[in-house]
């Protein structure tokens, strides 16, 4: 397609060249084959079950069956049966607690979101959090002490443990090693610093498989002490990020999107600028301003022209003649002490090193970035190399693994799983069986965060406390139990958990003090102090090796969005969430950028072979616009071998390319066709809009997604909707007047990364069910929310724009006048109701919805799931079964509940009390819902102003959500670089 | 020319000129009593009003609350700020059954039940379909009594269902609630009767109070 014909906004490759061809596929509601049965359910299988269903109906008789009410005998005090309580807790992730306040119904915690207390991030939580409920309800879990297999008990532990501890204690524990997921709970340093008394000669090692070592000993390069940097986002006007992703992959990630978005309110005529340089295409990538896709190994030799130029030296490098370069050096030197540059953690050493001197020479440190103690173990290669050396040695007698799983996300050079067969006693604690514990003697459960007492500290040090929802489902134990149970103790969680607050924050009335922290979930006001800015060493910029040569392909590795290093391969919400960028489900790939695919000569889902310094994958390609050329980008936490049902065999190894000596990325990487094909289950192209439908109407159509730049919002505030032409809207029928409430929402473009949290959040409130990847690859995903990517621009170096769409619950809604049975209709409030048990599946609705936001239950997913995961559903929303169309409710369910508690209190309806999933999760806060009828409310300022705009509004649907286009800041002097606002004509 | 065929040919007796009025009938009859049997027999009014079961204690409402004057909600404490009237645990009963009664044979679930934290298992005898959600305490502050839906239960030795707690029924309601509204202070208070028209005196409630029940799919069904 040449560039005068191209569309501003394209939602993948495949569209950009397929031009009619995929206009035809829009026609269609489903993709071909969408109505044929899975393989997994065959069709003996299916009449089976089928049969069954008859005689069973046949067999309940004119009442259903008898229930029983069993009230407690003995009722907590102000428990109330069927009503939901929220407790504060925390779940810790990398060592960095993420506050959490958990959503429990009759004692079963049915749903997770952040702790609004935690005033950073008020109430969100990323995808992994909202789905970690998941993780507690996973019926393959560890379920009990196995020894070499063989099903065992704490008893039988405890009988060997005392005996064998007993003589390490007698050495001073010389042979013992602990190997230890990052763990920066406070009661965990206690009771480790009690555990290493004992046994004086025992070795502590940390391994985190997406550790953020290199940016903490980057700091002690520059500043001889082990920092952990802390952007202040909020007093930023250039944001430069290196390669890394802090909208998303970051510890700190919530709060840093909300205070990133908070810079960026066009109404406010503040709006900081985002310059990304990243080999692949994230999430923040997405957000930039200013985008220069660049090889991972190139960061180097930019930073250090960057260096060089800022500085007031003259840069030799090839980078400084770039066009984009200058413009950069120009907007930093012109925003000192308002300009931060950050590094992601694949980045090496010397870079994290060099950025520490640039905030310096720009004046950050004390202004947009402080630095404070990073009290987290190094937990990085280094750290597993010293431990695999001493098992080499033969010193390593006994060793005990809390969390992690070293067997499959270990460097591959070191050797670890073979290594940890050769140990004469080895002790894993997890909360899975996983690969590392199937070579374990002992492997023993631990507890969930949700049933367990503790505590851990936020990135900015915020003390939170971790209390059960509920008791164990099975026998597990914390990391500070055991520990406490090897010391010969046995103390409780709790009593840890209490010894550890009390010792930190020592208070004459402590009980009080207690029950005030669990209710909070937080000590308040107790952030770790900010040191003034350090000194910086001396001739640091001479000091630090050169940057490596630009040189063939190079291998990316990458952390997962959904499963992170792997560890929630066995949660099936994560699997089947889109990643945010390249839209797949339930798979992992070798990415690669247009030019780099045709110089290979592969295709979507065709394999490719990489070998990187003698060690070889095999896996599918996926072509995504906007990668640098001759890197190949893979994401880590895939190909599971033992991992439950869910996530064993999902997607490729890619840990076995990755090597001690290269964490973040490698050189000299080949690479070459291998033949063969793979089905990648994409949602990318699934549920288009036909928004084109005729070339005649293309010209006239405004684009769904719309942005300009800041300078056009300022000469037309109206940008989005001013060069809208269609006819006069008028209705065919006399409308409705909605006196009462009116309920809609608001969705911030600007504000919105397509993160996905959201998405999960709908999953867990309104029982979502989980299809496979079969499924999805038919298009039958049941998502509600599904996040619209497009990219815009040149397919090399293209932008991105992403695009939440659920039901709009539109007024004059083209669903509701085809249903045959009035199984969808309009309530008084505007709300598109679906009532499920009136839906007899003719699917004219979804066929006759422009947004293509129903989703039609084609078998009944809901029956595979067992008894323990059954726990997590949420009893105020109808579990669907099979032959009944779905979609965004607006959670009414919330509406509801918020609307009688008002009653019952006798205030009329604030506005905030309805806050459906979506919009309480997001960490950009960019979805608002509320009253429309009500002027002072938040959706309707949002609805009023100037960059609002409605989906499809040539059809006068009257939808109740409405977008606000996005304003990007691009630097002046790039302009022309800058996103075509979708105007045609 | 009839005796010409006559002989060998059979010759339907008589009496079989009736079959076809008769048959013509029994389809008739028979087409009205199946749709008189599934319209009535299959009504909620039929299969699920006067059902009672027997329940694992014998507890008697007709005593507890006519006789002993024991109110609905100090039982059902939760039905005033939650969806469920729950039953009362079983801590409830001994209250009072710790020294009234407590050897009596009947009370053996009860005090069983209070040893060993075990719940009794109650039988549901008003049970609504599970894609209905009812909520108990939106009903109670609208000034919707106990007696509109569950009868007067004060006065039963064993529960049962009065009120057929069909869609059609609710909804009956739901479109003209005026002569089932009343003063909230009233609404467990079983005998209660308004002093004028129940009508009148519901509608000045109604504004009052602001209320305005909804028919809308989503009030029941989510």
């Amino acid at each position: 397609m040449n560039e005068s014909k191209r569309p501003p906004h394209w939602r993948s490759l495949r569209a950009l060249e397929a031009g009619d061809a995929m206009r035809e596929e829009t026609r269609a509601e489903f993709p071909e084959g969408a109505d044929q049965a899975p393989t997994a359910l065959s069709r003996r299988r299916f009449l089976q079950l089928m049969g069954a269903s008859v005689a069973l109906a046949g067999m309940s008789g004119c009442r259903w069956p008898r229930e029983t009410i069993v009230p407690y005998a003995h009722r907590a005090p102000g428990q109330i049966p069927g009503e939901t309580t929220s407790f504060a807790t925390a779940m810790e992730l990398g060592g960095i607690a993420q506050g959490v306040l958990a959503t429990s119904y009759d004692g079963r915690p049915i749903k997770v979101d952040g702790n609004p207390g935690l005033n950073s991030t008020g109430g969100a939580a990323g995808p992994m959090l909202q789905a970690s409920v998941l993780e507690l309800y996973d019926p393959h879990r560890s379920k009990s002490v196995t020894k070499a297999g063989e099903q065992s008990s704490w008893q039988a532990f405890d009988a060997f443990a005392s005996e064998h501890f007993a003589a390490l204690k007698a050495k001073g524990g010389e042979g013992l090693s602990i190997l230890s997921e990052s763990i920066g709970s406070p009661s965990m340093a206690l009771e480790r610093e009690a555990f290493l008394a004992e046994f004086p000669a025992a070795r502590w090692y940390s391994y985190e498989a997406l550790s953020r070592e290199n940016i903490s000993a980057g700091l002690e390069v520059a500043y001889g002490t082990r920092l952990r940097p802390r952007l202040d986002l909020d007093k930023c006007q250039v944001i430069v990020s290196l390669d890394d992703d802090f909208l998303s992959d970051h510890p700190d990630a919530l709060s840093l999107n909300r205070a990133f978005a908070r810079g960026r309110r066009a109404e406010s005529g503040h709006m900081n600028r985002l310059y990304m340089l990243e080999p692949g295409f994230s999430i923040t990538g997405g957000m930039a301003d200013q985008r220069l896709p660049i090889k991972a190994s190139q960061v180097h030799a930019f930073l250090l022209d960057l260096v060089d130029a800022v500085s007031g030296g003259a840069a030799h490098g090839d980078w400084a003649h770039h066009p984009f370069f200058e413009a950069l050096r120009r907007d930093l030197l012109a925003h000192r002490g308002k300009a931060v540059v950050t590094a992601g953690p694949r980045q090496s050493i010397e870079v994290h090193a060099l950025v520490a001197l640039l905030n310096q020479e720009l004046g950050a440190p004390g202004e947009t970035i402080h630095y404070s103690e990073e009290k987290l173990d190094p937990s990085g290669a280094a750290s597993l190399k010293r431990l695999s050396a001493e098992m080499s040695r033969g010193r390593v007698k006994t060793l005990l693994m809390l969390g992690g799983n070293p067997a499959y996300d270990a460097p591959s050079d070191l050797g670890f799983s073979d290594k940890l067969k050769t140990l004469d006693s080895s002790i894993h604690l997890s909360l899975h069986a996983n690969e590392t514990s199937v070579r374990c003697a002992w492997q023993l459960p631990r507890s969930h965060y949700l049933e367990s007492w503790g505590d851990a500290l936020t990135w900015d040090d915020t003390y939170c406390t971790t209390q059960p929802l509920i008791e164990a489902l099975y026998e597990g134990k914390t990391a500070q139990e055991l520990l406490s149970m090897l010391r010969g103790e046995n103390a409780t969680g709790y009593d840890i958990a209490r010894a550890a607050l009390a010792e930190r924050f020592p208070s004459a009335d402590f009980e009080k003090f207690w029950r005030k922290t669990l209710h909070a979930g937080l000590v308040e006001g107790h952030r770790s102090n900010l040191p003034a800015p350090p000194h910086l060493a001396v001739g640091l910029r001479h000091r630090l090796a050169p940057s490596a040569k630009d040189e063939g392909y190079e291998l990316v590795f990458a952390g997962d969005p959904k499963v992170h290093d792997g560890r929630f391969a066995g949660n099936s919400w994560l699997q089947e969430l889109p990643d945010p960028v390249s839209k797949l489900t339930w798979d992992n790939t070798a990415q690669m950028n247009p030019a780099t695919a045709e110089k290979l000569d592969v295709k979507d889902g065709e394999l490719v072979k990489l070998a990187v310094q003698g060690q070889e994958l095999t896996l599918p390609a996926l072509i995504l616009p906007g990668l640098a050329a001759d890197t190949v980008i893979v994401n880590l936490g895939y190909g599971r071998k033992v991992a439950g049902p869910v996530g064993e065999d999902v997607g490729f190894d890619t840990y076995v390319l990755r090597a001690s000596g290269h964490m973040g990325f490698a050189q000299e990487l080949s690479v070459s066709k291998a033949g063969g094909k793979h089905v990648l289950a994409m949602t990318q192209d699934h549920w288009l809009i036909d928004a084109v439908g005729f070339n005649e109407r293309a010209r006239r159509v405004p684009t769904l997604t719309r942005e300009g730049n800041l300078a056009e919002y300022e000469k037309d505030p109206h940008f989005a909707t001013s060069h809208e032409h269609h006819p006069p809207l008028i209705s065919l029928w006399d409308e409705h007047v909605y006196e009462g409430h009116r309920w809609g929402m608001a969705i911030d473009l600007n504000s919105c990364t397509g993160c996905s949290a959201c998405s999960v959040a709908c999953q867990a409130e309104n029982n979502i069910s989980v299809v496979g990847k079969e499924e999805v690859a038919r298009g039958r995903e049941m998502s509600w929310i599904r996040l619209d990517r497009y990219f815009s621009g040149d397919p090399e170096d293209p932008g991105m724009i992403q695009q939440p769409v659920a039901c709009s619950h539109c007024e004059l809604a083209p669903c509701e006048g085809v249903c045959p049975v009035g199984a969808t209709a309009h309530s008084d409030e505007g709300l598109n109701d679906m009532a499920y048990n009136r839906c007899i599946g003719t699917r004219y609705c979804a066929n006759n919805c422009p947004f293509k936001v129903r989703r039609f239950n084609w078998f009944d997913y809901n029956k595979e799931v067992g008894e323990t995961e059954s726990l997590v559903f949420n009893p105020d929303v109808t579990v669907r079964g099979r032959g009944v169309m779905e979609k965004c409710s607006y959670c009414v369910q919330r509406i509801e509940g918020a609307k009688i508690t008002a009653k019952n209190e006798g205030r009329p309806l604030a506005d905030g009390d309805v806050t459906p999933a979506c919009a309480q999760t997001c960490p950009a806060d960019a979805i608002v819902f509320g009253d429309l009828n009500d002027k002072e409310s938040r959706v309707w300022k949002m609805h009023e102003n100037a960059r609002s705009y409605s989906l499809l509004g040539e059809l006068n649907l009257k939808s109740r959500t409405a977008y606000m286009a996005r304003v990007k800041n691009p630097n002046p002097e790039r302009v022309e670089d800058s996103v075509e606002h979708g105007h045609h004509g | 020319m009839a005796n010409d065929r006559s002989g060998s040919e059979f010759q339907f007796p008589k009496w079989t000129n009736a079959i076809r009025p008769l048959a013509t009938a029994a389809l008739l009859g028979g087409a009205v009593y199946t749709v008189v049997l599934i319209a009535y027999g299959l009504s909620p009014q039929t299969t699920n009003v006067g059902y009672a079961p027997e329940q694992p204690v014998p507890y008697s409402h007709a005593v507890h609350v006519s006789e002993l004057g024991i109110e609905c909600v100090y039982c059902h404490n939760t039905v005033e700020v939650a969806a469920q009237a729950s039953l009362p645990p079983t801590q409830t009963c001994m209250n009072c059954h710790n020294s009234v009664f407590p050897e009596k044979e009947n009370l053996a679930p009860v005090l069983a039940s209070y040893e060993s934290g075990l719940p009794i298992e109650w039988l549901r005898v008003h049970d609504l379909p599970d894609f209905v959600f009812f909520n108990h305490s939106a009903h109670l502050s609208a000034g919707v009594s106990c007696v509109s839906c569950h009868g007067r239960v004060d006065q039963m030795d064993i529960v049962a269902q009065v009120e057929p707690l069909s869609m059609k029924w609710c909804l009956d309601c739901h479109r003209d609630p005026d002569p089932h509204l009343r003063p909230r202070d009233k609404v467990s208070d079983l005998a209660w009767t308004p002093e004028g028209d129940a009508r009148e005196m519901g509608a000045t409630l109604r504004a009052q109070n602001d209320i305005q029940p909804s028919t809308s799919c989503s009030i029941c069904h989510r």
